[in-house]
């Protein structure tokens, strides 16, 4: 286990500033995930940790010690990649045990913590076959076996589960859940996806263009966004965004309620609109309702909720649970 | 009757490339098979049989000896100087900059000119007269060196400038191959503690191990086809001691206008390349998988 610092770290490419100025600290055998959309820096960052890219300011820390300029080898880390990155001439074990080679470990001890890995990682069996003859899952077992015999103080993965179906998604997510808890590892995950981040984390950061929005615990993030970004990002569906007259009576420049915070109400509503269509999932509908003087809110109605395209329904958002936003996209307090 | 339209296809592709192999290759061949159970000198009828006396001469004979022995060494030299330098020069110039690409340019240059123009080019450097080694050896006071001329060195130097001509043809296909090594693995690699040396060793060349062996097969091909750069170096000289087996098949058998003993050079040499290739492609290729 160990902390990991980063400490005003910078990273330009060129004349590209990609990491403007981040400072963070990821605690020991935390399950931290970078989060955010695609170009924010949340990979680049991972790679800094690593130290396949190099620091352009500012310092690195794991466990107390500098590793700015430190080789990736000499930082005590493991990544496991978006790609699985198996070397495709080797077997499994070749695969597992590579690391350990090149470390210069004893042939005994590599086939013992290779298996001890595959054991726990359930590729017993597949010790013998290349990667071309796995599936997706197993070729992600396998980097991840890489990853844990080389008993790394930080575990970094970057995108681990972007290439695999959703159902095997959803198994690897648990899979990798189980795996923190077991080792207590210090893991840092890079996700675009916000429901792996919010299942796997403890401590999600959001980033937005190289910049730290937040930093936080999954549901800290869902009920106190302190930008509008974040507000935006976390949730599914997205938070409903409205502006104008109805936010300027709240006294906010945005006022902010999530789809499954819109009740559909008889009386003492806020907003009356015409249901455009909805998408019925069993356990829950989302209804797109186009509001005249608003746009278009989402709702989430608990079951199935049959509506007509077309229908006209009364909204009001549920109380203590709408948040406000300034100018400036930063939170404030909403007056309801 | 397939209906997906590949019948079509295979009935207008089929036939022109059967014509055009067959007539530029399989008769060529069954022909120069029949010559050499002829003794003919290219006019008139060919009538003369002779069975296998042409291949009895051809064994015989101490300057095919030598030629055979000389076409060895090139692939030899093919193989342990070329395909190595090639690789080297790849590894370090394979990554995406201006001037790796410069470099590039300039070792791929050589392959690009014509073989009799690279011939004349290193005969005018190795002239010992007019050449640059002439102005070399004024420079430095010393005796002109013929270097082309001397029986020890003059195959070397035949060696050297076929390595020249075309490392820069397998160094371009290493190159490519490494381009396509995708970088994640390479990055792996060096998350794992390999080394740059142990990266080229254990992920690098196994990743590119099918140009590799592609480029052999090549290598091998080539060397024993090498000719339009011996005759204008040398002409196979001194004393015959640098030819190679197509120049020996040129000079004794079409310019000396024995065609049949010619073609029985030729069956030799085609069973030679025929036999290697496939020997090589059963023992690297297919033991290693697929190219």
């Amino acid at each position: 286990m160990a902390t990991l610092e980063f400490k005003h770290v910078n990273k330009t490419f060129g004349a590209v500033e990609v990491i403007p100025d981040v400072s963070l600290f990821i605690p020991h055998g935390s399950f931290t995930v970078f989060v955010g959309p695609s170009g924010c820096g949340k990979s680049t960052l991972l790679r800094l940790a690593a130290g396949l890219e190099d620091i352009s300011d500012g310092t690195l820390e794991i466990d107390g010690k500098d590793v700015t300029f430190a080789r990736p080898t000499e930082r005590g880390i493991a990544m496991v990649f978006q790609s699985y990155a198996l070397y495709p001439h080797m077997n499994v074990a070749q695969n597992i045990g590579f690391g350990l080679k090149m470390a210069g470990k004893p042939k005994a001890e590599i086939a013992r913590k290779v298996h001890e890995a595959a054991a726990t990682l359930q590729l017993d069996t597949l010790l013998d076959r290349k990667p071309g003859e796995l599936s997706g899952g197993q070729r992600q077992r396998v980097a991840i076996g890489r990853a844990i015999v080389r008993e790394p103080k930080v575990f970094l993965f970057d995108e681990p589960l972007s290439n695999l179906d959703a159902a095997l998604r959803t198994q690897m997510r648990v899979e990798l859940a189980e795996l923190h808890k077991r080792l207590g590892a210090t893991m840092v995950y890079v996700t675009h996806d916000q429901v792996e981040a919010m299942t796997l984390a403890d401590q999600i950061v959001v980033l937005n263009k190289g910049r730290i929005e937040q930093v936080g615990s999954p549901l800290e993030l869902y009920n106190q966004p302190k930008t509008l970004f974040v507000a935006g990002f976390i949730g599914s569906p997205k938070m409903n965004f409205i502006t104008g007259d109805y936010a300027t009576h709240r006294q906010v420049s945005t006022f902010g309620v999530r789809p499954e915070h819109i009740d559909i109400v008889t009386s003492g509503a806020h907003w009356t609109g015409r249901v455009q269509f909805s998408e019925r999932l069993g356990s829950d509908t989302y209804l797109y309702v186009d509001v005249p003087g608003t746009g278009r809110l989402t709702v989430r109605a608990i079951g199935d909720a049959a509506f007509v395209g077309g229908e006209t329904i009364g909204l009001a958002p549920r109380a203590n649970t709408s948040h406000g936003f300034d100018a400036d996209g930063r939170a404030c307090a909403v007056s309801e | 009757m397939r209906s997906d339209g590949s019948l079509t296809a295979l009935m207008l592709f089929l036939p022109p490339a059967v014509l055009l192999f067959s007539l530029f290759v399989i008769w060529p061949i069954f022909t120069a098979v029949d010559l050499s159970f002829y003794k003919w000198n290219g006019y008139g009828d060919v009538t003369n049989f002779v069975g296998f006396d042409n291949y009895g001469i051809l064994l015989k004979n101490s300057i095919f000896h030598q030629s055979l022995f000389n076409s060895f060494k090139l692939l030899l030299a093919s193989i342990f100087l070329q395909i190595p330098l090639a690789l080297v020069l790849a590894l370090l110039l394979y990554r995406k900059t201006s001037a790796n690409t410069a470099f590039r340019l300039i070792f791929f240059a050589p392959y690009i000119l014509a073989e009799i123009a690279t011939g004349l080019i290193w005969s005018f450097i190795f002239d010992g007269d007019y050449g640059v080694s002439a102005m070399v050896a004024d420079k430095l006071g010393s005796e002109p060196f013929y270097i082309l001329a001397d029986k020890q060195w003059a195959f070397w130097t035949i060696i050297t400038v076929v390595v020249w001509k075309y490392f820069g043809y397998h160094m371009m296909i290493f190159i490519a191959a490494l381009q396509a090594v995708p970088t994640d693995l390479i990055e792996a690699a060096e998350i794992d503690g390999a080394s740059p040396l142990k990266t080229i060793w254990y992920v690098k060349l196994p990743m590119i191990l099918h140009a590799i062996k592609l480029s052999v097969l090549f290598a091998i091909t080539g060397a024993l086809q090498v000719f339009d750069i011996i005759i204008p170096l040398t002409n196979g000289g001194p004393s015959n001691s640098t030819h190679s087996i197509v120049s020996f098949l040129y000079t004794f058998g079409l310019a000396r206008m024995n065609v049949g003993f010619g073609a029985a050079v030729g069956v030799v040499l085609f069973i030679l390349c025929v036999g290697t290739a496939f020997s090589y492609k059963r023992l690297a290729i297919d033991k290693g998988g697929q190219l």
